[in-house]
């Protein structure tokens, strides 16, 4: 069962209110505040904070972004979903990032960037919201031209009144007549009636993203880009060990020869994070990062500083020998008797190595405290959770209540995210920094130090058993071990928590960490099926496991894909027909969100539950939009039959050893489903292992396509992340530390390396999903399937090396 | 400590000369366009024009440039309109942009080079360029696009000058 406990205060309406201020009248739309906040805000400026956009009478309107920009190009995308209902032009769109802090909390909900669910969760308020305005302008339009309502429409910024013709611009309206005009919850936001796909004029279209042109010209303000009056530089002293390393003394001698060199400052790590930490500030950066290199620390290691990546591994294979230990995650049918009455069966054991999300902008954060408030400089994923942490330490840190401890985060572009700047130890360090040495801090993290404290993708395991029976897949059994990254966030019973967790699918109703197994609840039909979950909590601390990119979906999906391919060619059946008739809409291939829901429980629930930005009524009356999961495997079917005929599957002619791989993803979770079907064609050397990928194909079916040409970039984007993943990318642990410390031994793709990508788009008019990260789970079982299919070498682990390709040549021959 | 000429601005750099180049650029003088991505020369998101040609700022020193024209992303075109920022405004290249700035001076420099460069010289020329966004395919059309821009407005001077 998904728990999720709703703010106790609810909001009811929609509020249209111009109202006069000393820059002028202006129109915004928004829900009231909550709590206290409302009151308070009337009470100073006679009017209701906004969230969504705020019109002006020059006729411009400033849409409020509360995601964060990390090249998805949110702000554009969100924007055309408002301006579509509002009858806004186009070019009087602005945006603006709304300050996090206690009060903007109160007014913009959650602020937090991740899952490919800005779009999912905000599609169906956004245009609401639009159109809630639009109704507003269009009555007070409709008073000032003396027309009746019903002959009014708008269209770009204006309201025409169809009789006479005559017409009137929104910022004059707002200047002319005072708008106060509420919508109540339920009934009005219901008789809100929304455009249909196919009469849409600026969703579907390619609109160029609005944040692009400052990126040209080096304008773009990034985290990194800060600057305060008298801040100090912070360089990392590169910890002894990723996690729970103590430092006992520190030897600044060496240091203070350095010119510039201000303090050496061991940071705070007693709330378990930092840990380790020592930062050198001084006048500048490069003489910081010079200090850190001259400071001498001594530390006591630690728990993990023996550990390496090998020892994992066993401690994986070791679990999972003992069933009790695991937890049904799916369990459907009986796979045991499924399994004793089969004719054959398959067992393979898979595993998938560290990777790390190695963003262009190297960690940063600024910190300065003034006017007895904190504020932080930063480019995160999540100001909300940022503030929130902060909050926490400075609490522990500081002795203070956390009421009274006053933090405003500003939110910058990130210079990359992909689930890797949802952690806020700079933040805190920086913090911490600040506060000793009395000055703002602008702390970065060298390209070395932030190899070493990063939050991977953890390292897995898998067993499979298939059960094959007439030529059908009767069985299948999955076991899972790996680290678990719910714990680091206190996510969990045995944390006083079950935010985020799902229960068993049995009566024992054990936690299951979903973002480290799903994906393993794949949209096959298949009768008997069983997922284990396995936590290793060791794995967890001691590599910091994190989310990336589609978190466990990028290895779950490797390895389901792999190994149903595998399942097919021992039925002698081809793969794509193998798949087809599976993803028939049957069974648990049927569009609905399954592993440990409550029946009845709304099919939006979990998007809009907790990864909503405001907290909705949950009473059930809200109008739940429709779930992505509709239409269930069909969809997805559809995907793989569109990717295989752009491929030319079965019928375009190959080079030797050259051969296609299949693969579908339903990414990021079973219950927020991205359609998507990949087909890798790939050229393998048999000399030396080495394999090429001549093409990439990928067709995805997103649901409503709010903007073709963006969505194009971002599967083309995350294809080539999966590739890279697959081909190039390996993390490892080595006496409890991180090895890898710098483009030469991390390596990412390069464009030397890159295919053409063929993208299909299928607009299919469902309610929208993201498109930021699917595609990346596809590539990487595509490729390891075509592998098989060039050469006839399956290679059970990710990364594929040309190492590993060339020994299961030798083995063959 | 260096006297420094950017952008056509003349500098003082208060560094130690052995200071690298891309500090100077992004943090004393805050010219931010030019990013730290790896500090070894590894990403190329601190590149920037040394007399025309592109170099990474982490891994040259300021005191080895004194004397030189440094241009960075800033001093490329006052109007964000170089070919090269047209093409990829067009292409619509970027996504979180960071690498974005090397991009351009790095396909800019490679343009100026062999302004009519074939596909895999693209490859060649850019692929020492790192983008984790993976935005690749597009700078290679973008390139070539640039290249049909540059070749445009050459041949609207050159037929002017034939008219003369």
């Amino acid at each position: 069962m998904l728990r999720f406990t709703p703010s106790a205060v609810t909001r009811r309406e929609f509020l249209v209110r111009s109202a006069a201020t000393a820059a002028g009248t202006f129109m915004s739309i928004g829900l009231p505040a909550l709590g206290n906040m409302s009151a308070k805000a009337d009470a100073m400026s006679g009017f209701t904070p906004s969230i969504w956009f705020t019109l002006t009478p020059d006729g411009k309107v400033t849409m409020h972004i509360v995601k964060a920009e990390m090249g998805q190009h949110v702000g554009t995308g969100l924007a055309q979903i408002i301006a579509e209902e509002l009858e806004v032009k186009w070019d009087d769109v602005r945006l603006d990032s709304p300050l996090e802090s206690v009060e903007n909390f109160a007014i913009y909900g959650l602020a937090y960037t991740v899952n490919s669910g800005s779009v999912t969760t905000e599609f169906d308020r956004l245009s609401r919201a639009g159109a809630a305005g639009r109704i507003a302008l269009i009555e007070a339009g409709a008073k000032i031209l003396g027309a009746k309502e019903a002959d009014c429409s708008a269209a770009n910024s204006r309201v025409i009144d169809g009789v006479s013709g005559r017409s009137i611009g929104y910022g004059d309206i707002i200047q002319q007549v005072k708008i106060d005009r509420k919508f109540a919850y339920p009934d009005d936001f219901k008789s809100i009636k929304l455009k249909a796909p196919g009469s849409y004029t600026i969703i579907g279209k390619s609109i160029p993203a609005l944040d692009i042109p400052s990126k040209t010209d080096g304008q773009a303000k990034y985290g990194i880009d800060v600057f305060l009056p008298d801040m100090v530089y912070g360089a990392l002293v590169i910890p002894r060990t990723r996690y729970g390393s103590k430092v006992l003394k520190v030897d600044d001698s060496e240091a203070r020869k350095i010119p510039g060199f201000v303090k050496a400052v061991k940071v705070d790590d007693s709330m378990g994070k930092c840990t380790g930490w020592v930062v050198a500030l001084a006048a500048k950066f490069p003489a910081a990062i010079k200090a850190a290199q001259a400071l001498k620390v001594e530390v006591d290691p630690g728990p993990y500083a023996g550990l390496s990546l090998d020892d994992l591994f066993s401690e994986f294979s070791q679990t999972t020998k003992n069933p009790a230990a695991g937890a049904n995650w799916v369990l459907e049918g009986d796979v045991d008797k499924a399994l004793a009455g089969a004719e054959k069966t398959l067992e393979m054991e898979y595993t998938t190595d560290m990777v790390c999300h190695a963003t262009m902008e190297p960690l940063n954060a600024t910190v300065q405290f003034v006017d007895g408030a904190w504020h932080v400089y930063s480019g995160t994923q999540s100001t909300s959770f940022a503030r929130m942490t902060l909050t926490a330490y400075l609490s522990k840190v500081l002795g203070q209540k956390p009421e009274d401890i006053k933090i405003y985060v500003h939110e910058y572009l990130l210079g990359g995210g992909f689930g890797g700047k949802q952690d806020y130890d700079e933040i805190l360090a920086a913090a911490y920094c600040a506060k000793e040495v009395g000055r703002p801090v602008k702390l970065i993290q060298t390209r070395e130090s932030t190899f070493a404290t990063s939050f991977p993708r953890t390292p897995s395991y898998h067993k499979l058993k298939a059960g094959l029976k007439n030529g059908e897949l009767v069985a299948m059994d999955h076991d899972i071990c790996c680290g678990w990254m719910g714990p680091r966030f206190s996510v969990g019973k045995k944390y006083g928590s079950d935010w985020l967790q799902l229960d068993s699918w049995d009566a024992k109703k054990e936690d299951i960490d979903q973002w480290s197994i799903g994906g393993s609840d794949h949209w096959y039909d298949v009768e008997n099926h069983r997922v284990r979950a396995f936590d290793s909590d060791r794995t967890t601390w001691a590599v910091q496991a994190s989310a990336l990119r589609t978190v466990s979906n990028s290895y779950n999906m490797f390895v389901v894909e792999s190994f149903m391919d595998e399942v097919a060619h021992a039925l002698n059946r081809d793969p794509l027909e193998f798949r087809l008739a599976l993803l028939n809409g049957k069974g648990s291939s049927r569009g609905i969100p399954n592993a440990g829901y409550d029946p009845g429980t709304p099919s939006d629930y979990y998007m809009d539950r907790l990864w909503i930005s405001l907290p909705w009524p949950n009473d059930n009356t809200w109008p739940h939009y429709e779930s992505t999961t509709v239409g269930g495997a069909l969809r997805l079917a559809n995907c793989l039959r569109v990717a295989a005929g752009k491929a030319g599957w079965g019928a375009k002619k190959l080079p030797p050893n050259t051969g296609m791989g299949i693969a579908v993803s339903s990414a990021e979770e079973r219950q927020s489903p991205t359609w998507v079907a990949g087909i890798a064609e790939v050229t393998v050397d048999p000399k030396t292992g080495r394999y090429r990928i001549n093409r990439l194909t990928i067709a995805m079916d997103p649901g409503t396509v709010i903007n073709p040409l963006n969505a194009k970039a971002q599967i083309q984007g995350s294809a080539l992340w999966g590739a890279s993943q697959v081909m190039a990318e390996r993390l490892t642990l080595k006496d409890g530390a991180l090895e890898q410390s710098n483009f030469h031994d991390y390596t990412p793709i390069r464009l030397a390396d890159v295919p053409p990508i063929d993208v299909e788009l299928i607009d299919s008019g469902h309610h929208p999903s993201g498109v930021g990260e699917p595609a990346s789970t596809v590539v990487a079982p595509a490729i390891a399937n075509a592998i098989y299919n060039a050469v006839g070498v399956r290679v059970r682990h990710m990364p594929i090396t040309a190492e590993a390709v060339l020994a299961g040549l030798k083995n063959k021959a | 400590m260096p006297n420094l000429t950017i952008n056509g601005q003349s500098y003082f750099a208060d560094a130690p000369p052995d200071t690298p180049l891309l500090w100077v650029i992004r943090e004393d003088l805050r010219l931010t366009g030019t990013k730290y991505g790896c500090g070894v020369g590894l990403c190329g998101s601190c590149t920037v024009h040394i007399d025309g040609k592109a170099v990474r700022s982490c891994s040259i020193t300021v005191g080895a440039v004194e004397g030189s024209m440094i241009t960075t992303i800033e001093g490329l075109n006052p109007a964000n309109a170089h070919p090269v920022q047209q093409a990829w405004i067009e292409q619509q290249v970027p996504q979180c942009g960071y690498c974005q700035s090397g991009q351009i001076m790095q396909a800019v420099a490679l343009l100026s080079k062999n302004p009519n460069p074939t596909e895999q010289q693209v490859v060649d020329g850019m692929t020492g360029n790192l983008c984790r966004c993976a935005t690749y395919s597009r700078i290679v059309v973008a390139v070539k696009r640039a290249a049909e821009i540059m070749h445009q407005a050459a041949g609207i001077v050159n037929e002017g000058a034939s008219h003369a």
